[in-house]
């Protein structure tokens, strides 16, 4: 596929996304935040409903060697980054689609999240530029490297080829843990409807 | 057109994304957002600096510049679709933050999300919507990042709400 079809591609998904998710007024901050603070599950039912789909849909075409899974290696960093990340996105009330989503609305707060989401990256492009960690991809070894705090590369695929067992059955157990969590959350909104 | 007059069950709208989502992951990489907001850093600070921005090592070692990169796109679909709903359901309207400790919370707000997305290589869409359905071990460590940042933020964002 030509760079100019890969972009034409991404901007028809985008651009469905960006309609459902402003007509849904989904937001994967809500889903975490409103679950911890206010126990209420709206945004959090839809992002598990989503992974269970994606969870067959990718294993299962990986299983038959079909799709672009994201290869790179794994570490600490994604602990870190996504703690900072996470206090983050609580305190600018938006995560990386809503603040689009937001902007699109004609939410000024979202479109200066946006802004400082940007002077954060270049911040961070000064540091690494200092002590070159996490790994550049071209640094990336596949494998563990404990001084490096890297633990390397595995996802569907590899576990296919260490273990002779399609992907898809992992996919499966994944799905299944999945939805034991949708269900809970459906019988405690139950619950809570019942006594209230 | 009712589409623009109700809200849409996110239920509904998160398994169409997720459909899609897997026929984005056939033809080009799963739905990612950091990937695209990066190289679109890379793109204005070179816009301000020039070639200055080669003299730092990160913008030819891990992001090269380039406005063809197909994740950027992505983003700017989001906005042109978000802007169509709002405008076709009159849901439009300039908005700002009220207070001022609502602008510092979204200033370190948004600083957070910068640093931590360039940390982990991934954002918490690549996390739930790409990584974790490719059974990436680097899914699961976000999501447990992402979990404790959230309760911590949570934390912060009660004790402002119950002082404000």
């Amino acid at each position: 596929m030509s760079a100019l079809a890969e972009c034409l591609v991404a901007f028809v998904f985008g651009s469905v996304v960006g309609l459902l998710v402003q007509r849904s007024r989904f937001c994967n901050t809500a889903a975490l935040r409103d679950a911890m603070l206010f126990k209420t599950f709206r945004n959090t039912k839809a992002l598990l409903v989503a992974m269970m789909i994606l969870t067959i849909g990718f294993t299962g075409f990986i299983s038959i060697g079909a799709g672009n899974p994201m290869r790179f290696d794994v570490g600490i960093n994604q602990i870190l980054g996504l703690f900072l990340f996470g206090t983050g996105m609580v305190l600018a009330g938006a995560c990386t689609v809503s603040t689009w989503v937001k902007a699109g609305e004609g939410n000024f707060g979202a479109i200066w999240a946006l802004i400082f989401t940007f002077v954060g990256m270049f911040l961070f492009s000064l540091i690494w530029s200092y002590i070159y960690w996490p790994p550049a991809p071209s640094a990336m070894t596949g494998e563990l490297s404990l001084e490096r705090l890297q633990f390397g590369f595995s996802n569907a695929e590899t576990l296919q080829e260490k273990t002779g067992i399609p992907a898809i059955f992992f996919g499966i157990i994944q799905a299944v843990v999945l939805y034991g969590l949708y269900r809970a959350i459906k019988r405690r909104e139950a619950t809570s409807a019942a006594t209230s | 057109m009712e589409f623009f007059k109700k809200t849409l069950d996110p239920v509904i709208a998160l398994s169409a994304i997720a459909v899609l989502d897997i026929f984005l992951f056939l033809t080009v990489g799963a739905w990612t957002v950091g990937g695209g907001e990066t190289m679109m850093t890379g793109l204005i600070a070179k816009f301000f600096l020039g070639d200055t921005i080669d003299r730092i090592p990160f913008w030819h070692e891990v992001f090269k510049p380039d406005a063809g990169y197909w994740k950027i796109y992505i983003s700017l679909g989001m906005l042109f679709g978000a802007i169509v709903g709002a405008v076709a359901s009159k849901e439009f309207f300039w908005r700002f933050p009220k207070r001022f400790s609502e602008w510092i919370m979204i200033t370190i707000g948004g600083l957070l999300m910068g640093i931590g997305i360039r940390l982990a290589f991934v954002c918490n869409v690549s996390t739930f919507f790409g990584l974790t359905p490719e059974l990436n071990l680097g899914g699961y460590l976000a999501i447990s990042g992402i979990l404790a940042g959230a309760w911590f933020g949570s934390l912060i964002y009660k004790r402002v709400l119950e002082g404000g």
